[in-house]
This record gives structure tokens, sequence and C-alpha cells, in this order.
């Protein structure tokens, strides 16, 4: 468990002396709520109904954006190499890129839902919402961490990564963004309980299946 | 390919597909409320049995390589994915003809097309994977990872979508809403279908071991 | 006969693809036979 947390700590150290990544996302994620608001050109009745969407729509695109970096980054440095020579275990490597990259994701979301809250007035920071915001990140991160680390090996890992995770995280979009209208229209838990049991059996799955097969897709 | 199994397997499964033709336009009822268009039903759903089955095999084929480095089990893996992906299209298309015939609508979101078309952009992953590493080996590898994740994905996606929307008449099906006439004609274009899977993979099959037999030649000379 | 021409399309369609499919998998399996032929020829030589 310590060793996760140091390679954790590592990325997410790396990240704040360098600041090459999450700036970038950030802004990212920010422009595309306000070109959201733009293309639907609609009244704030509307942008409410659409805020799940919208948000859900940027936290998947802006994740694909950091996760490709990310990767690309470890192997620019030929960090992957040194970090494959350290007498970890391939499942603690994965984990630690997974509880870094689920870091580095919250910090963008959750500036990004200050952001929306101010812009149309909506209370974003209620406790539903940030539990299924949590819960789909990690199911984000699971999926995402496993398919940059096969992308970052492929001649065209831009589109790679995207095509495989896309497809694979949408019961993880349907279920948040079903959840999170609810949550915002100030629904009770018990009426959210059956999408984030899927949220939440897609996160244990995965993650599972992830720390299983990642030792396939690093080895040389 | 042993002579005797592949000429059983080829006149059988071209003797079922000729009955279940036969039986599908000529013996079964037509339907009264959808009318002849009813019958595409026969082709529907054994074709969307095969696109999901299809994916189970990758899926195994892909685990098994994966543990056991077999290249045997990758051929029947990528064999099996690109038959089932022509069988996906195959169901997409169905599926729309259907929904027009039913519903006047080219398309419906209902829960059984929209997990088909998730299918077919797994199977897609699939394909992409495996094209764009140089390594032939490592493709291999890599796709075999997307068979097994991919496949795993596939419940949990049908239960979120279904909880999403219902809208496709499966329970028609299910609930005993046919005859036993249009039961048995639903079974048997199955099985026609099914005896056509299995040759098809095993042509397939077949192929990509000659493709690989090619490339290790030129290699060797 | 109500809804004809959809039956008839998707049938079309269906027997199109396979058979288009079979059709593919017979020539491409043809033309390796020859090849894997000749590459074992040079390699004798």
């Amino acid at each position: 468990m310590g060793k996760v947390i140091t390679i954790a700590k590592k990325d997410i150290l790396f990240e704040l002396r360098t600041k090459r990544l999450l700036p970038g996302v950030l802004v990212f994620a920010l422009l595309a709520i306000v070109i959201f608001n733009f293309a639907f050109a609609a009244s704030l009745e509307t942008i409410r109904l659409l805020t799940p969407g919208i948000l859900w729509v940027t936290f998947a695109f802006a994740g694909i954006l950091g996760l490709n970096r990310s990767f690309a980054l470890e192997m620019e440095d030929g960090c992957l190499e040194g970090l494959m020579a350290c007498p970890v275990s391939r499942e603690v490597i994965y984990l630690g890129k997974v509880l870094g990259n689920l870091i580095f994701m919250l910090s963008i979301e959750v500036p990004a839902l200050l952001v929306f809250g101010f812009l149309f007035n909506i209370a974003v920071f209620s406790l539903q919402l940030l539990a299924i915001v949590f819960l789909a990140t990690l199911g984000f991160v699971a999926v995402g961490t496993l398919f940059s680390a096969l992308a970052a090996n492929t001649r065209a890992r831009e589109l790679v990564l995207p095509v495989l995770f896309l497809p694979l995280v949408i019961p993880v979009m349907i279920s948040a963004v079903n959840a999170s209208g609810l949550a915002l229209s100030g629904e009770s838990w018990s009426s959210l309980a059956s999408w984030l049991e899927i949220i939440a059996a897609f996160d244990v799955i995965f993650l599972v299946t992830s720390v299983l097969i990642f030792n396939f897709v690093i080895e040389e | 390919m042993k002579m005797l199994p592949k000429t059983l397997l080829l006149g059988g499964s071209f003797a079922l597909m000729l009955t279940a033709l036969c039986v599908i336009f000529l013996y079964v009822p037509t339907e009264e409320v959808m009318g002849v268009g009813q019958r595409i039903l026969y082709i529907h759903v054994p074709v969307c049995w095969l696109a999901f089955f299809a994916f189970f095999i990758t899926f195994l084929g892909s685990a098994v390589y994966l543990w056991r480095r077999a290249n045997s089990w990758d051929t029947i893996a990528y064999s099996s994915a690109e038959i089932g992906i022509v069988f996906t299209t195959l169901a997409l298309v169905t599926g729309s003809i259907w929904a027009r015939c039913v519903w006047g609508v080219w398309w419906t979101w209902d829960a059984r097309l929209t997990t088909t078309v998730v299918l077919w952009f797994i199977y897609l992953a699939y394909f992409i994977v495996r094209f764009s590493v140089t390594e032939e080996w490592r493709a291999a590898r890599f796709a075999a990872v997307v068979g097994v994740v991919g496949f795993i994905d596939v419940p949990i996606c049908a239960l979120a979508i279904v909880l999403w929307r219902t809208h496709h008449p499966g329970p028609v099906i299910f609930e005993g809403g046919l005859t036993a006439t249009m039961l048995m004609t639903l079974l048997l274009s199955l099985a026609a279908f099914t005896a056509l899977y299995i040759l098809l993979l095993w042509m397939r099959a077949s192929l990509k071991d000659d493709e690989d037999e090619v490339k290790r030649l030129r290699e060797v000379g | 006969m109500q809804n004809l021409g959809y039956f008839l399309a998707a049938f079309i369609v269906v027997w199109a693809l396979v058979f288009g499919y079979v059709l593919w998998l017979f020539v491409r399996q043809k033309r390796l036979r020859q090849e894997i032929e000749s590459l074992r020829e040079r390699s004798r030589k």
C-alpha cells in the first residue's frame, strides 16, 4: 500500500514541479464549458437540463487529454523503464498510477464544477454530486490508466485511446449523467441508488480486471 | 483442413440454411399486425445472437491466449472478431430495417440496438489496436487485452442501457408471444446461422494460418 | 403484402454481405496458397 502511495506521490510531485499537464487540461475543461454554452445558445432552464451531459462530456474528454499526455510523458523521459526496474510488482505500478490519475482528474473536475456553478447559478456542491463525481472518475481512471499504457505503445496513440476508452466507459457515462441530473434536481439518495450501484460495480470489476491484466500491457 | 469434417460442416450448414429459408419464406404463417415484415425477426434475432456469441468466442480465445501464449488461440480470437463485426453490422442493418417497419423510423435508441452499437465500437477498437502496433506479438497481445476487457464491459453496458431505456419488442419473444410455429422457425434459423458461424470461423482461422505461414516464409527467405 | 419490400431488403443485405464475405475468404485463400507455393519453391532452390 505504501508503495502505491509512493508511486502516486512521484507523479503528483512531478506534475506540481513541472506544471506540464494540469494547467493545459484545466483550461481545456473551462473552455469546453464556455463553448458548450455557445453551442446550445439556450435559456438558463435548458442549460440546467443539459448540465449533466455538458459536465460529463467535458470530464470525459479532459480525462482523455490528461491520460494521453501522462503516459506519453512517462515514455518520453524513459521513466517507465526505470519504474519497471524497481522491485515493485506491476500491480502496484498500476494502482499507483490510478491513484495519481484520480487525484489529477479530481483537481480538474472540482474547479470546473465551481466555474460551472458560478456561470450558470447552479448549486453544484451537494454531497450527492460529489459522490457521483468521485465514483465515476474512479471508473474513468481505472479503465483509462490501463488503456493509456496500452495506447502509449501504439503508433497512433491519440486515436487509440479515445477509440478504446469511450465505448468502454459508456455505462459510467450513462449512470453518471442520469444520477447527476437527479442529484441536481434535489432528488433523494434512494433514486440515485441504482445508478450508483452500476458505477460502483463498474469500478470494482474494472479495477480488479485491470490489476490482473496490466502486466500484459507493459511487459517487454 | 481435414476433408471429411469440413465437407460435413459445409453440407450440413448448407442443408440447414436451405431448410430454414424455406420455412421462413413459405411455411410460417404471416403475422397479422406487422405483415410480411415481421419475418425479418427470423433473420435479425439469429444475427444479433451471433454478433454477441462471436465476441464471447473472441473473449475466450483472448483470455486463453494471454494465459497460454499459444498462437492458435489468438487465431480463433481474431477470426471470431472479424466474423463478429460482420454479424454486428448485419444486426444493426436488419435492426434498422425492422425499426423502419415497425415504428416508421430508421433508428431508435432502444436497449438492444444501443447495446449492439456499443458492441460494434468495441469490435472496432479491437481491430484499431491490432493494426496500430508494429510488432506482431504485441499487436496480438494488446488485441487480446481489448478482447477480454471489452467483453466484460458488455453486460454492464447492457444493464446501464436497459435501465436507461426500454423500447425493443424483446418481450414478445420471451413472453411466449410467439406461436409454436414461429418459435420453431426462429430456433431453426438460429441453428442454421450458428452452423454458418462455425463454418465461417473454420474458414477464417484457416486463412489466418495461411497468412501467418506467408509471413513466416517471407522472413525466412 | 404489407412491408414485403422491407423484408426483402433485409434479406438481400444479409445474404449479399455473407456471400461477399465468403467469396472474399475463398479468393484470398487461393491467392495465399499460391504465394505459399511459390515461396516454398524459392526456398528449395
